[in-house]
């Protein structure tokens, strides 16, 4: 291009908004630069409207957009722990451990003591007797015991219904009992009782007999499962250290051999 | 030295996360101020310079340096924008408080400039937000990109995915529909003119 445009040249440049914008912006390359300042120095109107446009960027400039308190920033999530395995034995102390549980059962066990005697049922483990010694009233100078002394609660009663007995004959005239409105005579008002403590105290002692049943059970089904944990943990070990196994082994079954003596 | 984006963003690809977050410290403000600008409203800008951050940190493995990171963060935002303008069936909103805190603007302005030349500022800034509210989306966008981002008309073309002529064309019937309507609001002049 020269530095003299035709009048088509010229008219070319007023229709050509993109000449115009480029320049605006200043992005005409060289040669178009100056091709688009000769038309200017000859063209009032895109002078004009390059003037106009000029300063409505200069107004738009100071648009400017509140100055919030962003701080973004991207934060790695925290891992999640790994599932825990249901039930693994780890060398060594893995059976420690299992080893500790099967000493704590067995004594747990040998702690058990069930008698019946002159005194009713007494059933006693060494957990009841870490349990809360509120939680029963103590009786026949046991003050950790939970006994059921079905028999002095049956004297006991029996003592009681004695003396009312007594008050009442005390009182005969003013005050009809009971018992001789029903139709019965005392004798067999005391003797119904008797019945009935005797039928509840049966009832009693067959459900405490289940229940030791069925904790003994269950005793015997964690023993169970802990000593097939702690075979099977003594497998893994077998290839790496096979004294130390063996060790514990003999540990275990000496154990093993306690509790089911102190069962038996 | 500074990193470059290009530093900054290899090592974010490698799983630096310290290096994104030099980005998003360095990006942050462009990017509010694009989806401010374009939506206008604050906290939607907010939520959307925050959500541009989260897509381009799960998409950096597919970012491969064919554009420069600020125009792939743009693009981001721009989308963004568009969803939000869908969703909410809305145009932008200019806005501005009711009130001009002295105070607050004082804070703000340069020793030089009067009390007087720092409210017509702010004045003339509102007049231009309501203004740009009313442009069509696309006229909008490229003088956004142009006049407060700098971007070059093929960057902005890129962008938008339009030939470069459509850029020119959409900046000079923006810029000239923005003139007629400051004009008829009264704001003749430059400040400080």
């Amino acid at each position: 291009m020269t530095g003299r445009l035709t009048r088509q040249d010229d008219t070319h440049m007023c229709d050509s908004k993109e000449l115009l914008v480029g320049f605006l912006y200043g992005e005409l390359d060289p040669s178009e630069k100056r091709t688009f300042e000769v038309h200017l120095g000859t063209c009032a109107e895109c002078r004009d409207e390059l003037a106009a446009l000029r300063m409505t960027r200069g107004q738009i400039a100071l648009w400017t957009p509140p100055v919030p308190d962003l701080d973004f920033h991207v934060a790695r999530r925290a891992a999640a722990p790994p599932p825990a395995p249901r039930f693994r034995i780890a060398p060594a102390w893995g059976l420690a451990a299992a080893a500790v549980l099967v000493m704590a059962l067995a004594t747990a066990i040998a702690n058990v003591e069930v008698r019946y005697g002159h005194d009713g049922l007494v059933v006693r483990t060494g957990w009841q007797r870490a349990a809360d010694p509120t939680a029963s009233a103590p009786r026949g100078g046991e003050p950790n015991a939970t006994p059921v002394d079905w028999k002095a609660q049956a004297d006991h009663l029996d003592r009681r219904l004695r003396d009312l007995e007594r008050a009442m004959s005390r009182n005969a005239g003013s005050v009809v009992p009971a018992a001789a409105a029903s139709g019965l005579s005392d004798a067999q008002v005391l003797q119904r009782v008797r019945e009935m403590l005797s039928q509840s105290e049966t009832r009693q002692q067959r459900a405490v007999a289940a229940r030791v049943a069925e904790i003994t059970r269950d005793f015997d089904a964690q023993r169970r499962v802990d000593l097939a944990a702690i075979d099977q943990g003594m497998a893994r070990l077998q290839n790496t250290s096979g004294a130390e196994v063996k060790q514990y082994r003999d540990l275990i079954q000496r154990m093993y051999r306690a509790t089911s003596y102190q069962q038996k | 030295m500074p990193s470059t984006d290009e530093e900054l963003v290899a090592r974010s690809r490698g799983g630096d996360l310290d290096s994104f977050n030099q980005l998003v410290l360095r990006w942050e403000r462009p990017i509010y101020a694009l989806a401010y600008r374009v939506i206008g409203r604050e906290e939607d800008a907010r939520d959307v310079a925050q959500e541009t951050f989260l897509r381009a940190f799960r998409a950096l493995k597919g970012f491969k340096g064919q554009a420069k990171f600020s125009s792939w963060l743009y693009r981001i935002a721009l989308n963004l924008c568009r969803d939000w303008m869908r969703r909410e069936r809305r145009t932008p909103v200019a806005q501005a408080p009711e009130g001009i805190d002295i105070i607050e603007l004082a804070g703000e302005t340069n020793p030089s400039e009067s009390i007087e030349d720092l409210v017509s500022r702010h004045e003339l800034g509102r007049a231009v937000a309501k203004a740009m509210s009313h442009l069509p989306e696309e006229q909008r966008t490229a003088i956004i990109l142009k006049e407060y981002h700098g971007l070059t008309f093929r960057e902005i073309a890129d962008l938008l995915d339009c030939p470069l002529s459509t850029v020119k064309t959409r900046l000079y019937q923006g810029l000239t529909v923005l003139r007629r309507q400051l004009r008829e609001a009264g704001v003749e002049s430059t400040f400080g003119k």
